[in-house]
């Protein structure tokens, strides 16, 4: 906090955690990617079976209880119990695991979230409603709150610096990573900073039907396929990234590995569904995010979409694109890397962020799976990885309800500057 | 019924406590150091609260709204031990 003002803090990302359908670590999530592997499936929950939901991105394999404690595991539902694995792997990754015992104050936590505890919500209203109210347990007072992954995070690790939880919609994943920035910025030394959710269970996967834009494809290979003629929707997924995110001088001094640069930021709100408005905001938060970053629009090399797979959005987003970027716009290699995992709401640009900070470190630009034939004017990458030598990044995200957000981020900087 | 099979016993609380609230007791441990504020053993309020409503619902009647004020494992099982066996 002494030193802020007396120089401007860059914010640097150091550690990254992982929860995904493809992937329950980072390095393992990547390689998914990279491949363009689609493991988008039929929703095989309980009680999901008879749902219009046919198609979604299932996280497999994860196994809380070996992960974290059963003090915090009963008073928690799915999302969070995501948030608390990707936040151990991200800390671990940045080599911070036991930071908060030295100066508890200098560590906040910054989640965002679309839905909360849907399932752990259902499991006490059944009670509710089957037994009587004496039966609902006290912790359904905490557990599918919005703001429950921020508070376990920051009690479980002992976190005491600024902590908040961003509900701005699906892209309020990216409004998080702005929001902790700007809070190393303000003096915080480093920020938890992430979004995990799980909204494949019954209740949650109702709440879901009443979205148009919903993909109730059955063939997994067909269900999400923005940018193509073909598209029919997007198909929902579980599971999201958490990022440790801290000044980058700081991050130098402790020899950490500086993954990369938290550079610009801009959101937009444009009206639930809206799409075709969605043109304009997404444009401007774009400019925006690039005004920030102090960033030309021929300096971005690569873009994650947002790919929302409905013909309206696809076509407002290619041409934001062009809007925004100029003729740069139609040749800037662009991915979507969901197509092959579904969209994880908040979860989903914090995993785009995961992917696209390796695709800068390894020079690859991953592919979009299930996508052939691109009917926009916009160079999509599909079926394989395409070696490119990439500094700047631009990750777009749109929710729902009408937010649309641009980040910028850079690369490591070169010779550890 | 006897009073006997109404009293919470000491074991049983432990058994409440990792049930109600994922909290890992010895019954031993909690016997010895009963005067110890629940926070030491790892039981925040909300899940005594829980442990409260449990027994509720166990014996078919409220206990004293003071229950789930109780710091420690003594005063809490004094307190539900005498609600009980008074049938207050």
């Amino acid at each position: 906090m002494s030193d802020s003002g007396i120089r401007p803090r860059h914010t640097a990302v150091t550690g990254i955690g992982v929860v995904a359908p493809n992937g329950l670590h980072a390095d393992t999530y990547w390689k998914s990617v990279k491949e363009g592997a689609s493991v988008l499936d039929r929703i095989t929950r309980e009680g999901c079976e008879h749902l219009p939901l046919r198609v979604a991105g299932e996280v497999r394999g994860f196994d809380p209880s070996a992960l974290i404690e059963e003090t915090f595991l009963v008073q928690t539902d799915k999302f969070t119990h995501f948030a608390l694995a990707a936040a151990d792997a991200a800390l671990q990754d940045a080599g911070l695991s036991s930071t908060a015992a030295d100066s508890p104050y200098s560590v906040g936590v910054v989640t965002a979230a679309g839905s909360g505890g849907g399932e752990f919500g259902q499991r006490e209203l059944q009670k509710l409603w089957g037994k009587g109210s004496r039966f609902v347990g006290p912790y359904q007072s905490i557990a599918w709150f919005y703001a429950a992954s921020t508070g376990q995070i920051s009690i479980r690790k002992g976190f005491k610096g600024p902590c908040g939880v961003v509900a701005s919609d699906e892209a309020g994943g990216l409004d998080a990573v702005a929001h902790a920035s700007h809070a190393v910025q303000r003096g915080t030394d480093v920020v938890v900073v992430g979004a995990a959710e799980a909204p494949l269970a019954p209740y949650s996967g109702v709440c879901q039907l009443g979205y148009p834009e919903l993909s109730t494809v059955e063939d997994p290979a067909r269900a999400y396929r923005p940018f193509t003629s073909a598209a029919c929707g997007f198909v929902p997924a579980e599971g999201g990234a958490v990022l440790i995110v801290e000044d980058l001088e700081r991050a130098q001094r402790r020899a950490a590995t500086v993954r990369a640069t938290v550079a610009g930021h801009s959101a937009t709100f444009t009206g639930a569904s809206h799409w075709e408005q969605s043109r304009e905001g997404l444009a401007h938060a774009i400019r925006g995010a690039l005004d920030e970053a102090g960033c030309a629009p021929e300096e971005i090399d690569v873009v994650f979409a947002d790919a929302l797979g409905v013909p309206e959005a696809d076509r407002a987003e290619a041409l934001a694109l062009a809007d925004a970027l100029g003729p740069h716009g139609t040749r800037v290699p662009v991915t979507a890397p969901k197509t092959g995992i579904g969209r994880s709401y908040c979860g989903a640009p914090l995993l785009d962020i995961a992917a696209a900070v390796q695709a800068m470190e390894h020079g690859q630009i991953p592919p979009t799976p299930n996508v052939f034939d691109v009917c926009h004017d916009i160079d999509l990458v599909t079926a394989t990885a395409r070696p490119a030598e990439l500094r700047t990044a631009l990750i777009l995200s749109r929710g729902l309800m009408g937010s649309n957000s641009a980040l910028v981020l850079r690369g490591a900087p070169l010779e550890g500057r | 019924m006897t009073t006997e099979v109404t009293q919470l016993t000491v074991g049983e609380l432990a058994t409440l406590m990792k049930q109600a609230a994922g909290v890992t007791v010895d019954p031993q441990d909690l016997e010895s150091r009963a005067d110890a504020p629940f926070a030491e053993f790892g039981l925040d309020s909300l899940g005594l609260l829980g442990i409260v409503g449990e027994l509720e619902n166990r014996h078919g009647r409220a206990l004293p709204t003071d229950a789930e004020r109780c710091k420690s494992p003594r005063a809490f099982l004094d307190l539900v031990n005498g609600a009980l066996a008074t049938g207050a």
